[in-house]
């Protein structure tokens, strides 16, 4: 049936205001499809029509666009929608068990409706970005863990109640009192953060002051100096990055800070944003007094609903105070800052396919060169940092590059988070020097492997890192050094596994979410992904070939260095690994047509 | 201008092409799928990679700037790996549909297959299935199992029709090309992506099982749909009669030209073949005293028609006579239309444009309102008069023979004027309304039957050349007219078109440039 669609006279005031952030119509995209979802359910074929004329874009644009996002319904949902995770830390700590307890609780398979319409479901392969909690879930906009079948129970009685969740609350950081340095993590667990006055009092926004003190030119050099490198999972360099950003284009020049977060294990930046907004907010100011940059845009993945909440308030807050706007923190410098929230893509983390999706299409990255210092968001230069990069910054300026770069125990300077996952007794985040030990950061302060297990297996920097025997885990967690032990540093996302983890299935949820996540743009990422999971089920599933392996290693040689962005070299790295390293394991899968630890871990599909 | 080596030799380019563009000016074909030179660069197939020296990784050369001093090497054992294992994505998924798909033997696919296929597929998993051989426009049917994701034809209705009814939906191996909701792929140069789909995911209805491509000879033809003048082939068969119902013109596909149609041409003049086999004049005819059309022969009507041209000559002077030619024919035969009627004859009365025939659809990109090919070749060789007071003439009785090449004088006001006149022939290649009026008639034969040029709306002098031998019985008209030259003593030295246009223009049909060139003899 279809029914003309409208905005409420509210909305079409928030669609006014949503259309003045951006220099044109379309990038208003996204936030108009959110809008429209919000007041209507879900998009239906009237929204896109109206969206195309308000933004003045073809009909076939917005199609495109609805279709390559996940958030976006197409149909209406249950009054409350859940999303189970089942990416790769949730999975190690039993996801599978809670998406049989929810199939037999709601009576319907994943991806439907209950009867009375009171629930939806999806079991969901993309990391949610909560793995300190897994296994775990997202009802509406909270995410709610470590689920127990009874929790679940809970959870779903008390929001059809429309009452209170009293599961316990997540563990918010981990200070353990073994760690040397708290710098961007000292407020963690402090909710008092958020307020701007508190955060001041604490030394808030001294970093920016000293800034403006600053040439700009000297502030970039420090922060080259200061071997700061990108946190974000590809760490390239900070200050160099800003220094390619050429100052006489007569362009306006961008930052966008990445706050996409979707590598699986990966929760970090979630951290700082709901924690500690205003030590963003102060980077952001920074980077951009260093760079020329008077319009930023905070561009956070969609599934982080909380945190967008808290940062918006602390923006607005930080626009009342006199911190952004006109004259920041007094001085003769402008500075916008806009938060523009994703629609479900782990490709909108790459650089150039986060511009695509900021200017209001689907995430398709784009081909380099042009780098986007060069030609950006909208055709300008554009700096793309790290929501943990950047938060970097107001220590480093306070008490300078020498100090940062001397905190780390290898070259390149300073602390990272590190969010520790998997088959841990403490998982959560953790704040470490650069270079410093691996298998300290899972004993010491991870406390070891849950149950007292043996440890198996160790992915060190995010699901596109090369997996880690545990022959291996005497490594330094700094650039080089993973690097030369042939995988890397990455999004420091750190997830462990036990001797009981089926490393064929491991590396099948893996690539679960590689073709899954695949853009699906250039051939030897859209086929190979996809391929290589298909390999993998059927090893897993006991129809597995021989000749399955030396094709898997073939084929992760044709999926690295042939695309257009490096996902699928992220991919390809992944499971070549798994398949060099645990061959054994995935020989006897062949062979036997099961796993030899068929008993202890059960299915993967999501 | 940047010096580069590829496979060991050296060229010079201009600054800004593309290695790949590089490589094709010496001859050296670089596979691709995505690339199209009508296009924006969209980088994503990825098979056309080269090894350049000093680059860590192989580089796609339609989007890597030709470079001073750049070492390419187009067929070093890596590129040939690379491409033999992106072809082999592409054809997991890929139906095994060559025994029934219309591109078999024009297929990208099938060409890099030939040199860098697996030949065994390692691939034991269930292929893709998705929507097959969907019309989604008048002209295009689309298999989406075939498709190979190249986005050459989104590309297009973006940025060449802005029509924007393709999009890809959906996210990695779930993506497809379809069109947007509530659209149909029916804009005026729908056709355009059947040609640039490199395989079968879109094809062409009216073509679709009618004829394998190798069973097709083509001819560099100009089209005559409209003054636009785009350059096309003719693909034809004559040599398999039972071949979808006997035709001769199978279809019609756009050639480049920079100056002219770029690498395209409209669905009116794609699809506008089929008077060429259907409902043709295909013998002379002559109308009987109780007026009824009657079959007949060359010999007699040409006999008759010189006959009654001598008498008129001889009892009222030129100006008993009318010629209306038309902007369907060459300028060869304009030129000999002149010839015999003008200069040997002295008929002053001789006009090519129809003031009945309004002016069609025209637009900002190819397609003209004037519908006649060489209506400007008409206008260049003079023959300018008034149809219109021709017609009246002949109405009035004081023009008695009425010439009239190709015209359709299907208005109630012409018919009239035609129906008083006192003796019609018609030199023309389909029925139509001035047939029936006429009392000789001569059937012509069409441009794809025959030599020639046409000169476009902007002066450009194009050539085409003969794909198929006149239907049936009709004849080209240089040879009908020279044949009636000789009748009326007027014997003509020319044998075909070529020396018709050598004496025109000075020239030889060689001499004429690539892609035509502009009356006043400007560069474009």
């Amino acid at each position: 049936m279809s029914s003309p669609f409208e905005f409420t006279s509210e909305n079409q005031e928030r669609f006014q205001q949503i259309l003045a952030r951006y220099p044109n119509k379309r990038a208003a995209m996204l936030p108009t499809l959110h809008l429209a979802h919000e007041q209507q359910g879900h998009i239906t074929p009237e929204v896109e029509e109206v969206v195309a004329e308000l933004l003045e874009v073809p009909l076939v644009d917005v199609h495109e666009v609805l279709t390559f996002y996940t958030l976006y319904f197409r149909q209406p949902m249950g009054r409350h929608h859940l999303r189970l995770c089942m990416s790769i830390s949730c999975w190690l700590r039993g996801s599978d068990r809670i998406k049989e307890h929810l199939k037999n609780k709601m009576g319907v398979e994943s991806g439907a409706i209950t009867e009375d319409g009171s629930f939806s479901w999806e079991a969901v392969p993309d990391c949610l970005g909560a793995c300190e909690m897994a296994p775990m879930m997202q009802v509406d906009e909270d995410y709610h863990g470590p689920l127990t079948p009874d929790g679940v129970d809970h959870i779903l009685e008390a929001t059809e109640q429309g009452q209170e969740i009293t599961t316990a609350p997540p563990p918010a950081s981990t200070t353990s009192k073994a760690l040397p340095i708290q710098l961007i993590s000292e407020h963690f667990g402090n909710s008092q953060a958020r307020e701007l006055d508190w955060y001041r009092k604490q030394g808030g926004y001294e970093g920016a002051q000293k800034a403006f003190e600053m040439q700009p030119g000297e502030i970039t050099d420090m922060v080259i100096h200061a071997n700061l490198r990108g946190l974000g999972g590809a760490g390239f360099p900070t200050g160099r990055k800003w220094s390619f950003v050429p100052q006489d284009t007569g362009k306006a020049i961008y930052l966008t800070a990445n706050a996409d977060e979707s590598e699986p294990g990966t929760f970090k930046d979630r951290y700082i944003m709901e924690w500690d907004p205003h030590r963003l907010l102060e980077g952001i100011i920074i980077c951009a007094y260093a760079v020329g940059i008077h319009t930023t845009y905070i561009y956070i993945r969609g599934e982080y609903v909380r945190a967008a909440q808290i940062l918006q308030k602390a923006i607005e807050e930080a626009y009342r105070e006199g911190v952004l706007g006109e004259r920041v923190l007094g001085k003769d410098f402008q500075l916008d800052v806009h938060l523009h929230r994703g629609a479900g893509a782990y490709i909108c983390g790459e650089e150039t396919g986060l511009l695509e999706s900021l200017e209001g299409k689907k995430g398709w990255p784009r081909l380099k060169p042009p780098f986007p210092a060069i030609v950006g968001l909208f055709g300008c230069p554009t700096v793309i940092n790290n929501v943990e990069t950047l938060s970097q910054l107001p220590k480093l300026l306070l008490k300078g590059a020498e100090w940062f770069a001397g905190i780390a125990c290898s070259h390149h300077g300073g602390t990272r988070l590190f969010a520790l996952s998997g088959c841990i007794k403490r998982p959560g985040v953790y704040e470490l020097p650069l270079g410093a030990s691996l298998r300290e950061l899972i004993y010491e302060h991870g406390g070891g492997i849950l149950d007292d297990k043996k440890l198996k297996a160790v992915i060190p920097g995010g699901a596109s890192a090369a997996i880690l025997t545990e022959e291996e885990i005497d490594v330094s967690l700094d650039f080089d050094s993973l690097m030369k032990a042939g995988s890397m540093l990455g999004s420091g996302a750190v997830i462990v596994m036990d001797e009981d983890v089926c490393m064929v299935r491991a590396c099948q949820n893996i690539m679960r979410f590689f073709a899954h996540e695949s853009c699906g743009q250039c051939t030897p990422c859209r086929e190979g992904t996809a391929w290589v999971y298909q390999i993998l089920t059927r090893i897993a599933e006991g129809s597995g070939t021989p000749e399955d392996i030396d094709n898997l290693a073939e084929l992760a040689d044709n999926m690295s260095g042939t695309s257009i962005c490096a996902l699928s070299d992220g991919a390809a790295m992944s499971f070549r690994s798994y398949v060099k390293k645990f061959r054994s394991e995935f020989e006897y899968h062949i062979l036997h047509k099961k796993c030899d630890l068929e008993e202890k871990k059960t299915t993967v599909d999501a | 201008m940047p010096n580069l080596e590829i496979n060991g030799q050296n060229i010079e380019v201009d600054t800004g092409i593309s290695v790949l563009q590089a490589a094709e000016k010496l001859d050296i074909h670089v596979p691709r799928y995505c690339y199209h030179p009508g296009l924006s660069v969209a980088g994503s197939c990825r098979m056309c990679m080269v090894e350049i020296e000093k680059m860590p990784k192989l580089a796609i050369s339609c989007h890597t700037q030709a470079q001073d001093g750049m070492k390419v090497n187009t067929e070093s054992e890596q590129v040939k790996q690379a491409r033999k294992s992106m072809l082999e994505f592409l054809l997991i998924n890929h139906p095994l549909d060559c025994p029934v798909c219309d591109q078999s033997g024009e297929c990208d696919l099938q060409n890099y297959y030939m040199e860098v296929g697996q030949y065994d597929s390692r691939f034991l998993e269930d292929k893709i299935k998705r929507k097959k051989a969907v019309p989604i426009g008048p002209h295009v049917i689309l298999d989406q199992e075939r498709c190979i994701l190249c986005t050459r034809c989104t590309r297009f209705c973006d940025e060449v029709s802005h029509s924007n009814e393709l999009g890809v939906f959906n996210r990695g191996n779930r993506s497809v090309i379809d069109l947007a909701p509530t659209k149909t792929l029916d804009n005026p140069y729908s056709g355009n992506v059947i040609d640039i789909c490199p395989v079968g995911a879109l094809t062409e209805r009216e073509f679709r099982f009618q004829c394998r491509v190798w069973y097709l000879s083509t001819r560099e033809s100009i089209c005559n749909g409209c003054s636009r003048g785009c350059n096309i082939s003719i693909h034809y068969n004559t040599s398999l009669s039972y071949k979808a119902g006997g035709k001769r013109v199978q279809r019609l596909k756009p050639r480049l030209n920079p100056h002219v149609n770029r690498w395209w041409m409209c669905d009116e003049g794609r699809f506008g073949y089929e008077f060429i086999d259907h409902n043709r004049i295909e013998s002379p005819q002559l109308r009987a005293a109780q007026g009824k059309l009657q079959t007949s022969d060359w010999k007699q009507v040409l006999q008759e028609v010189s006959t009654g041209l001598k008498t008129t000559l001889g009892q009222f002077g030129p100006e008993g006579i009318g010629v209306i030619a038309s902007g369907q024919l060459s300028n060869e035969e304009l030129y000999l239309i002149r010839k015999i009627f003008a200069e040997s004859m002295g008929v002053q009365e001789i006009g090519y444009r129809n003031p009945w025939e309004e002016e069609g659809f025209q637009d900002d990109f190819l397609i003209r309102g004037d519908k006649n090919p060489n209506s400007r070749g008409a206008e260049e060789l003079g023959l300018k008069s008034d149809v219109r007071k021709i017609l009246e003439k002949a109405a009035s009785g004081e023009i008695k023979i009425l010439y009239i090449f190709q015209h359709n004088f299907e208005s109630p006001e012409a018919q009239e004027m035609l129906g008083q006149a006192e003796y019609v022939i018609f030199q023309g290649t389909n029925w139509n309304k001035t047939v029936e009026v006429a009392n000789a008639v001569l059937p012509g034969a069409t441009y794809a039957e025959k030599d020639g040029t046409f000169t476009n709306f902007e002066g450009r002098l194009q050539r085409f050349q003969q794909a198929l031998l006149p239907l049936s019985e009709s004849k080209s008209d240089i040879e009908i007219l020279r044949t009636l030259a000789q009748k009326l003593e007027y014997p003509l030295a020319y044998l075909d078109a070529e020396e018709i246009f050598k004496e025109w223009r000075g020239r030889t049909y060689q001499e004429l440039e690539e892609f035509g060139e502009l009356l006043n003899g400007q560069k474009p």
